[in-house]
């Protein structure tokens, strides 16, 4: 990809800011070739990727290196976009929302500084990636298990700062951070929680502060970049059993919700219940070719011959309970009678105790893969995909009206149907993965006027999307509009405070620095 | 419709969130440890090829993982053995042709930057692949 330069730095000033990075990071981690910016590229973009060009990367080893690049962006006025693992695929991979913005790749900050199977708990750098903190437990025979995302090849730490969420009792990521270790826009190096004070061995252990706790203050965030964090950890379990039903109708999902939301929210249930459609399995199956042959969207009648010759229900519930053999079997039995209630097939019941193989796939026990990304070959082609992801009340109310409208919207742009709703107690994240050829033109023009409408749609029915790729960032967060935007003032009086030349991630979520606000680009993403 | 892909897709490992997914499907492969990192300069020549691939590439590329499941697949489809997904086991891989696709990306899979892969461990990990030659 050509050089874009970052706005209002000419060229011979970005290469003297190129060479002064080189002296703090040293030659070979400043990346500044065309195949470097490819390699930077958002491989799913919806489009060109030169819509969201880097200008460069650079990629610091240690907390003292990020600090001198911060203060050397200040200095040539040249912004920054920190990326742990760059792996946010379907939300912009490791593009940066403004063109010209120079990459912080913190993947060479891959240290697992302490890891405690007492308490539960690790502290990490934002290169670590799942696979490498699992290996890591795995070869301790740490008694600890993590929770990890659909697609686990990314970051630990950037999954949790970017709101990523798992399957497991500590499925929510971001609640299970404690303790962060921060530089800020201007340099400046600050730890929150209990880590304001040096020292201190609470640190990532007490989730509060003495004080305003800022912790969230950097999640989805650009003020600031996190270096380091204490991240909370399940205790392995001496025994789980996993509960699994094919829900036979699409409708179902109304009672599925209002048994299990109350369940999970009384405790009978503690893991975050992930309720796939049945497109969901089909797609590790093989290519969209292979099962309809019609540029359209799958209709119903062939819909539901695939769930006959495939044995599928149009959901599949799986439920997983940790602990002691005994109080899983009570749970257990609680659960199959609300079932029971509803449905007259028997639970698929899958027991396993310490010592026993982990599957490889089963991200409800915590075992990282990236097999969920085979979905990119759907389509064919370069394929791609994008999540729509509203939060709902998990009642069946909000529940089947969310699915109702994505559906019909979704049906009006023939596009095929993939829903999933991730219970995780008071609320679903309704996740709909919308899968495209990135080098059909008409595709990618049809999934970004669908994808428009499914966040002006959603937000007038009263939910909005708790993450977004790049190029919705502005549109999403213009229906976070509660009193003429007031959220959006706070954001952007606090961006200004901390971050003068608007330095760090320009654009993140939809926040503009003074600096770039007019890069902001209001209404619908054409 | 008729499915096309019944018969072959058995021989996959096809599996969804811990559960058999085809009757008579093998059990999926245990999670495979990926080797840790060689030490030493990662700018540097030199080091273990057979360990920086596992490591680098392992994520996807080992058995079970999302590359080797896409590849085996295509593979069947041109008539060559499912083992052949395997990276690992291909004989027809050229280390330009490696280090085209790993800088530039194939279909699903994306390229990987220099902080990912650097040129000298790409090159190491092309010569150790790349078994029919330049």
């Amino acid at each position: 990809m050509k050089l874009t330069l970052p706005p209002r730095v000419s060229l011979e000033r970005f290469h003297q800011a190129l060479n002064a990075f080189e002296g703090v990071v040293g030659k070979g981690w400043v990346l500044a070739t065309d195949e470097d910016r490819d390699a930077y590229a958002d491989l799913y973009a919806p489009g060109s990727e030169a819509e969201w060009p880097a200008a460069a990367a650079v990629a610091p080893a240690s907390v003292e290196e990020v600090r001198a690049v911060v203060r050397l962006a200040n200095e040539f006025k040249t912004p920054l976009w920190p990326t742990s693992r760059g792996k946010n695929l379907g939300y912009g991979a490791s593009a940066p929302r403004m063109p010209g913005t120079i990459v912080l790749d913190l993947g060479r900050m891959s240290r697992i500084l302490e890891w405690d199977t007492d308490l539960g708990y690790c502290v990490l750098e934002p290169g670590v990636g799942f696979f490498d903190l699992y290996e890591h437990l795995q070869r301790a025979q740490a008694p600890l298990w993590m929770s990890v995302p659909g697609n686990a090849w990314g970051s630990v730490l950037g999954n949790a700062l970017d709101h990523g969420i798992g399957y497991t009792p500590y499925g929510l990521h971001s609640r299970n951070l404690c303790g962060l270790e921060v530089v800020l826009p201007d340099g400046d190096l600050m730890r929150t929680g209990m880590g304001a004070m040096d020292g201190n061995h609470s640190w990532h252990l007490f989730p509060s502060s003495f004080g305003p706790d800022w912790t969230h203050m950097f999640t989805q965030s650009n003020l600031g970049v996190v270096t380091k964090a204490g991240l909370w950890l399940q205790p392995a379990p001496e025994a789980s059993l996993l509960l699994t039903w094919d829900i036979p109708r699409e409708e179902d999902i109304g009672w599925v919700i209002d048994t299990l939301a109350p369940l999970k929210i009384s405790g009978v249930i503690d893991q975050n219940v992930f309720i796939p459609s049945w497109l969901g399995k089909i797609v590790l199956l093989g290519q969209r070719r292979d099962f309809w042959d019609q540029p359209g969207a799958m209709p119903d009648s062939r819909v539901q011959e695939l769930l006959r010759e495939h044995r599928l229900g149009y959901w599949q519930v799986q439920v997983r309970f940790y602990g002691s053999e005994s109080v899983n079997r009570a749970r257990a039995d609680i659960l199959k009678a609300a079932f029971r209630r509803h449905l007259d097939a028997p639970p698929q019941e899958t027991a396993w105790q310490a010592g026993d193989p982990l599957s490889q796939y089963d991200v409800t026990m915590g075992v990282p893969s990236a097999v969920a990304l085979q979905m990119g070959d759907w389509v064919g082609g370069r394929g791609a995909h994008m999540g729509f992801s509203p939060v709902v009340p998990a009642t069946s109310k909000h529940v089947m009206a969310q699915l109702r409208r994505s559906r019909e919207i979704i049906a009006a742009h023939d596009v095929d149907f993939y829903a999933s709703f991730t219970l995780s107690g008071r609320f679903a994240t309704n996740i709909n993965m919308l899968m495209y050829d990135r080098d059909n033109p008409r595709q990618v023009a049809n999934i970004r006027k669908l994808f428009n409408a499914l966040i002006g749609e959603t937000a007038r029915a009263g939910y909005g999307e708790y993450r977004t790729h790049l190029g919705w960032m502005d549109p999403v967060s213009d229906t976070f509009d509660f009193n003429g935007h007031a959220q959006r003032r706070l954001n952007e009086r606090v961006k200004d405070a901390l971050d003068p030349n608007g330095i760090l991630a320009p654009g993140k979520q939809g926040v503009w620095p003074k600096a770039f606000r007019a890069s902001r680009s209001g209404g619908e993403k054409t | 419709m008729k499915t096309r892909l019944a018969g072959r897709a058995m021989a996959v490992w096809v599996i969804a969130a811990g559960v058999a997914w085809a009757d008579g499907a093998p059990p999926p492969p245990p999670y495979q440890m990926r080797a840790p990192l060689p030490e030493g300069d990662r700018l540097v020549p030199g080091r273990d090829a057979d360990a920086l691939f596992s490591n680098r590439c392992g994520a996807c590329h080992l058995a079970g993982g999302m590359g080797t499941n896409i590849l085996t697949k295509e593979r069947m489809a041109l008539g060559a053995p499912p083992e052949s997904g395997l990276l690992v086991n291909r004989s027809d891989l050229t280390r330009s042709y490696i280090t085209t696709v790993v800088r530039h990306g194939k279909r699903a899979m994306p390229s990987l930057s220099r902080v990912e892969v650097t040129d000298a461990e790409l090159a190491a990990i092309a010569r150790w692949l790349g078994k029919a030659g330049e």
